[in-house]
C-alpha cells in the first residue's frame, strides 16, 4: 500500500494521467488550471513524453489529437474560456474517434468572469458545446483522491472507445491539498490494434462493440482521417444513408455500454424523503449536509453522479421514485436540473438550490434547504 | 523514377477539384520530390486543414489528416512530436493558413518544428465560393469584394521569413520542375520549411478577374515572377493575357535558408539544475 | 586567318555542361603550349537551348571564330546539336556525338512531321564528307560509372583522339577543372572514351532506321476534367479539347515527349510513356571512315 500524500486537485489529474499513460501534454496557460501543465512539463520528460506549451487552446487540443494519432495516450486542461475555444477539436476528436483527454478546471464565467473563484457553469458546454450530434463522455470528481480515479477512468474509456472524454471538476478542487492514499496499481486500457494486414485495413470498419480499431501513424496502416462525414474506407462522403449510420454508431458505441462509463455514487437514499442531487465539489457539501440532517432525524439521502454525461437517467429514476423530493444543488444557474427533471419525468418534485456568484455552496446553507421550516415546507 | 500514380488513392480518383485548378499540378510535382527524396510511404504524414488545398490529402496513400480550419501546423505539431521518426508535410491554403490559421503557422515556424508547411496560395477563399482572402490583391474582385478589393494583402513569405521560418520559398504552378526542386530541397531541409505556391483559381478568381481558366491563370502567374524565370514563362502560349491586371512581380525561388536548432522538446529540469 | 591553326566545336543543350567542357579542352591544349582562342554560346542560354562553344589553338591564333567546313573535330553532347553543327567540320574531319536526344519543350513548334521535327539517328548522314564519325551512349556509360555528369569527360575522351596532343595534359585539365572530388570518376569516364575511339571497342551504332517514333499518349478520361491546360501548352499540338470537352488526341504522331502536358495535368490525366521501340539498338564494330 502507498504512503497517504499530500497532493492538490490538479496534482493528483497529473499522477492519474501519467499513471493511465498519458504521454503527451500539450496546453496554454490559464487559471485555474496552470499546475497540471507546470507538472507536466517536470514529469513527461523523465518518462520520454512530451510537453509543449502551444499558442493557444485551439492548438493545444489540436496538438493533442495529432500526437494521439501518432499512438500517444495524450492530453491538455484549461478553464473556461480556453474549454469554449477547444470545442471545435473535441467535436473533431468525436467526429474522427481520436481518443484524448480534456481536463476543465471550472471558473466564473461567463467570459472571463470570476478566474479564481470556482463554478460549475460548464455542465452544459462539456454535453453541447460543439456543433452537431455526437456522444460525450463527462466526468465529475469530487476530492483529490477521486480526480486521480477518474483521470484513470477517462483515459482508459478515451482508448476503449476512441472518444474524447472531457474532465470537469472546479477551482476549489483544482487547488485544493488533501492527504490521499494512491493506488498501488490501477487497470490500464489501450485502443485496439487491427488485425488486418494493412493492405486490407478499412480504417473505419467497426467490430460488433462499435468501436474500429486504431494503429498509430507510421506504423505501416496508411489511412485518411477527416473531420467530414465519411465511410467505412475513411473518405469523405455526402451520402445521407452513409452519414447516418456513422453519426449513430459514435453514439451507440457509447450508448450500448452505458454500465461502463456511468458510475453515481448515492448515499442514504433507501429510505429518504428527500434526495440531494449534487456533483464535484458540491457532492461534498451536500454529504455532509445529509449526514447532519439525519442527525436531526430528518429522511435525507444523496445522490452524486461521478459521470455527468452521459447523464445517470436510470439511476436518478430510481430515486425519484422512492424520494418525496429532489434538491439539485449546482454552482450555476440551473444546469443539470433540467435533465434531473426528465429522469424523474414527474415522480418526484424537483427544487433546486443555485448560485453562480463564485462562492461555493455550504452544507449549512444546503442543511438549511432540506430543512422544513415550521409549516412543513422546503 | 517510380510512376506518380503509386502514391495516389486512385480509388479515390477524380479528385475534387475543379477543372484547371492548378492545385493537382503542385500535388504531382510534390509527389515527384518525395519520390526522388525515396521517403517511405509509411513513414510520410500529411496533414491538412479546410479549403480546396487541403483536400489533396485525400487523395495521397500516405497516413493523412484531414483537420479543421487553419489549425494544420498545431496538429502537424502534435503529430511530429510524438512521433519523430516521421516525415510531416502540412498542406494548407492562403485562407487557412493566413487568415483563420495564422497563429498556428507562425508559431511552428518561431519554434523551427521539423515540418514542411506548402501553402498554395490561390489568392481567395474557392471552397466557400470565390470570397476575398488575406491574399487577394487590391483592387480585385471576390464575391465580397464586388467592388474591388481595399485591403492590403500578405506577402506570405515575408510573413514567415519575420517569423523566424529557417526556410522560404516561393515557386510557381507553372513551373512543375521548379516546384519539385524546391519541395526536395524543403523536405531535406531541417527544421520548418515554408513553401508558398502561386497556384489558381479559374472557377472563381479567373472568372471574376477575367484572367481566363486553367492555361491563362498559368500564364498570368507566370508573368508575375521577377525571379527565376520558368520556361512557361518565355512560352507565351496563351494569347489575350491582359496584362494590365497583373499584380507587382514577387520573387521567387529560395528566398531563406539558414541552419538553426530544430525545437526538440522542452529541456529536463536536471539538466537546468547541473 | 590564323597561322597553323586548328579548330574544334563544341556543342550541346543547357544545362550539359558544355562550357565546362570547353575550358577542360582549352586547358589541355593550353597545357600542349598552344596559343588558345575559345568562344562561348553565342545567343540564348536557356535550360534546354543550344549552348556551343568555339576552340582554335595553334602557334598564334586571332579569332575564336571556326570557319564553317573547317573544324577538325566537332563535339556534340546531344544528338540533334550534332546534326545541327556537322557543316562546321572539314571533310574527312572527325564527329563525336552522344546519341542521347534531349528534346526541349518548344524547340520543334514550327515543324509538322515527325522525321523534320527531330533529325534521326543516322551514320549515313555524314557519309558524304568521309567523317570519322564516333557515335557514343555516354550518358549510359557515365552511369555505369556512378554519375551521370561524368557524361562530358567520356566524350571528351574520345575526342582527345583526333587532336594531337599528350595524354597527360587532358588528364591534368580534367583533374584541375572538375568539381572536387569528381576527379576520378571523370578521369574513368575519359579513358572508356578514349578507349571508344582508339581500340575501336563495339559502339552503340544508331538504328538504321533513325529514330523510331513518337512517344506514347495515353489519356484517363474518368480523371480528365477538359481544362484544355495539356492542349494549351502542347508545343506540338497533339492534343485538344472537342466541343463535348472531351479531350482527344490529333496528332499522336507529332509527340515529342517533353511530358509538359504530363507535368502540368491537374488531374493526373495524361500519361506518356516513351517510343514502344527504343530509339537505339544494337552494338556494332565500327571503323575510320566507315560509314557505320
Amino acid at each position: 500500500m502507498s504512503q497517504a500524500q499530500l497532493i492538490q486537485g490538479n496534482e493528483a489529474c497529473v499522477k492519474g494521467a501519467l499513471a493511465a499513460g498519458c504521454r503527451f501534454y500539450g496546453g496554454y496557460p490559464i487559471t485555474p488550471s496552470s499546475e497540471i501543465a507546470e507538472q507536466m512539463v517536470r514529469l513527461l520528460p523523465d518518462l520520454g513524453g512530451v510537453f509543449i506549451q502551444m499558442e493557444d487552446e485551439i492548438a493545444s487540443l489540436a496538438s493533442v489529437i495529432g500526437a494521439s494519432l501518432a499512438g500517444s495516450k495524450a492530453m491538455t486542461a484549461t478553464s473556461g474560456p480556453g474549454f469554449s475555444l477547444m470545442q471545435e477539436h473535441i467535436g473533431y476528436a468525436a467526429m474522427t474517434e481520436v481518443p484524448c483527454v480534456v481536463v476543465n478546471v471550472m471558473r466564473g464565467g461567463p467570459s472571463t468572469g470570476l478566474p479564481t473563484s470556482p463554478s460549475q457553469g460548464d455542465v452544459m458546454q462539456a454535453r453541447w458545446g460543439t456543433h452537431g450530434d455526437h456522444p460525450a463522455i463527462v466526468l465529475a470528481p469530487s476530492s483529490v483522491a477521486e480526480v486521480f480515479d477518474v483521470t484513470v477512468k477517462a483515459f482508459n474509456l478515451a482508448e476503449r472507445f476512441r472518444t474524447p472524454v472531457i474532465i470537469l471538476y472546479d477551482e476549489i478542487i483544482g487547488h485544493t491539498r488533501e492527504s490521499v492514499v494512491l493506488p498501488d496499481s490501477i487497470e490500464v486500457v489501450d485502443r485496439v490494434q487491427p488485425t488486418d494486414a494493412p493492405a486490407d485495413f478499412w480504417p473505419m470498419i467497426a467490430p460488433d462493440d462499435g468501436v474500429p480499431p486504431l494503429p498509430a501513424f507510421g506504423d505501416g496502416y496508411r489511412f485518411h482521417v477527416t473531420g467530414l462525414a465519411h465511410d467505412e474506407r475513411g473518405f469523405p462522403t455526402n451520402d445521407a444513408q452513409v452519414a447516418e449510420a456513422l453519426v449513430a454508431r459514435l453514439h451507440n458505441k457509447i450508448d450500448a455500454h452505458l454500465d461502463e462509463v456511468i458510475e453515481v455514487d448515492t448515499y442514504m437514499v433507501d429510505d429518504a424523503e428527500i434526495a440531494v442531487f449534487a456533483y464535484g465539489i458540491v457532492g461534498r457539501s451536500a454529504r455532509e449536509a445529509v449526514m447532519r440532517a439525519r442527525d436531526n432525524g430528518i429522511k435525507a439521502g444523496l445522490i452524486r453522479p461521478v459521470t455527468l454525461w452521459p447523464f445517470p437517467y436510470e439511476q436518478v429514476a430510481e430515486v425519484a421514485a422512492q424520494v418525496d423530493t429532489i434538491l439539485v444543488a449546482e454552482m450555476n444557474l440551473g444546469q443539470i436540473i433540467g435533465e434531473v427533471e426528465r429522469a424523474a419525468a414527474g415522480k418526484a418534485e424537483i427544487k433546486g438550490y443555485l448560485r453562480a456568484d463564485g462562492e461555493p455552496i455550504t452544507p449549512t446553507a444546503l442543511l438549511e434547504a432540506i430543512t422544513p421550516d415550521k409549516e412543513g415546507q422546503r | 523514377m517510380t510512376d506518380v500514380k503509386t502514391y495516389l488513392r486512385e480509388w479515390a480518383m477524380p479528385h475534387v477539384l475543379c477543372p484547371g485548378c492548378a492545385h493537382g499540378i503542385v500535388l504531382r510535382s510534390f509527389l515527384n520530390a518525395v519520390d526522388q527524396l525515396q521517403i517511405d510511404q509509411d513513414k510520410l504524414a500529411m496533414v491538412a486543414g479546410i479549403g480546396c488545398s487541403s483536400r489533396l490529402v485525400g487523395y495521397v496513400d500516405f497516413c493523412t489528416l484531414h483537420g479543421t480550419h487553419g489549425r494544420a501546423p498545431a496538429f502537424a505539431t502534435g503529430l511530429k512530436l510524438a512521433r519523430p521518426d516521421l516525415k510531416v508535410v502540412v498542406v494548407t491554403g492562403d485562407g487557412d493558413a493566413l487568415a483563420i490559421g495564422g497563429n498556428h503557422l507562425i508559431h511552428a515556424a518561431r519554434r523551427n518544428i521539423d515540418i514542411t508547411v506548402l501553402l498554395l496560395n490561390n489568392s481567395i477563399y474557392g471552397m466557400t465560393g470565390g470570397q476575398a482572402a488575406p491574399t487577394t490583391p487590391e483592387g480585385a474582385l471576390a464575391s465580397t469584394t464586388p467592388a474591388g478589393n481595399t485591403e492590403p494583402n500578405f506577402d506570405a513569405c515575408k510573413l514567415l521569413m519575420g517569423a523566424g521560418a529557417s526556410f522560404v520559398a516561393r515557386v510557381l504552378a507553372a513551373n512543375p520542375m521548379d516546384m519539385t526542386k524546391v519541395m526536395a530541397d524543403g523536405l531535406d531541409h531541417p527544421g520548418f520549411s515554408f513553401i508558398e505556391v502561386i497556384s489558381d483559381c479559374p472557377e472563381y478568381f479567373g472568372r471574376y478577374n477575367k484572367v481566363g481558366g486553367g492555361a491563362e491563370m498559368l500564364t498570368w502567374m507566370s508573368v508575375r515572377d521577377e525571379g527565376v524565370a520558368g520556361p512557361l514563362a518565355e512560352k507565351r502560349f496563351v494569347n489575350h493575357i491582359p496584362i494590365e491586371s497583373v499584380p507587382s512581380g514577387m520573387e521567387t525561388g529560395v528566398l531563406q535558408r539558414e541552419i538553426r536548432p530544430v525545437y526538440a522538446g522542452v529541456r529536463k529540469v536536471e539538466d537546468h539544475e547541473s | 586567318m590564323s597561322e597553323g591553326s586548328q579548330g574544334l566545336l563544341l556543342a550541346g543543350v543547357g544545362g550539359q555542361g558544355v562550357i565546362l567542357a570547353s575550358m577542360i579542352v582549352a586547358d589541355a591544349l593550353m597545357r600542349a603550349g598552344h596559343d588558345v582562342k575559345q568562344s562561348e554560346v553565342h545567343g540564348m542560354a536557356q535550360r534546354g537551348g543550344s549552348v556551343f562553344s568555339h576552340i582554335r589553338w595553334g602557334e598564334r591564333v586571332d579569332s575564336p571564330l571556326v570557319p564553317l567546313g573547317s573544324a577538325e573535330v566537332l563535339a556534340a553532347f546531344e544528338w540533334a546539336e550534332a546534326v545541327r553543327w556537322v557543316e562546321y567540320v572539314r571533310d574527312g574531319g572527325a564527329v563525336v556525338a552522344d546519341v542521347r536526344t534531349i528534346v526541349p519543350p518548344g524547340a520543334c513548334n514550327d515543324h509538322r512531321s515527325w522525321l523534320r521535327r527531330y533529325p534521326g539517328i543516322d551514320g549515313e548522314l555524314f557519309d558524304s564528307r568521309h567523317l570519322k564519325t564516333r557515335l557514343i551512349d555516354a550518358t549510359a556509360t557515365a552511369e555505369e560509372l556512378g554519375n551521370v555528369r561524368a557524361a562530358n569527360s567520356v566524350i571528351l575522351g574520345t575526342v582527345a583522339a583526333f587532336i594531337d596532343i599528350d595524354n597527360k595534359h587532358w588528364e591534368a585539365a580534367i583533374a584541375h577543372l572538375v568539381p572536387k572530388g569528381t576527379e576520378e570518376i571523370n578521369l574513368a569516364a575519359f579513358r572508356i572514351g578514349r578507349d571508344v575511339a582508339e581500340a575501336r571497342v563495339p559502339q552503340t551504332a544508331p538504328d538504321p532506321e533513325g529514330f523510331s517514333g513518337p512517344h506514347q499518349i495515353e489519356i484517363n478520361h474518368v480523371w480528365c476534367k477538359g481544362c484544355d491546360i495539356c492542349s494549351r501548352v502542347c508545343p506540338e499540338y497533339c492534343l485538344a479539347v472537342d466541343v463535348d470537352g472531351k479531350l482527344t488526341i490529333i496528332d499522336a504522331e507529332a509527340c515529342t515527349g517533353c511530358k509538359l502536358c504530363e507535368a502540368l495535368c491537374p488531374d493526373f490525366a495524361i500519361e506518356i510513356s516513351a517510343p514502344r521501340e527504343p530509339a537505339v539498338v544494337g552494338n556494332q564494330a565500327a571503323a575510320d571512315g566507315s560509314t557505320l
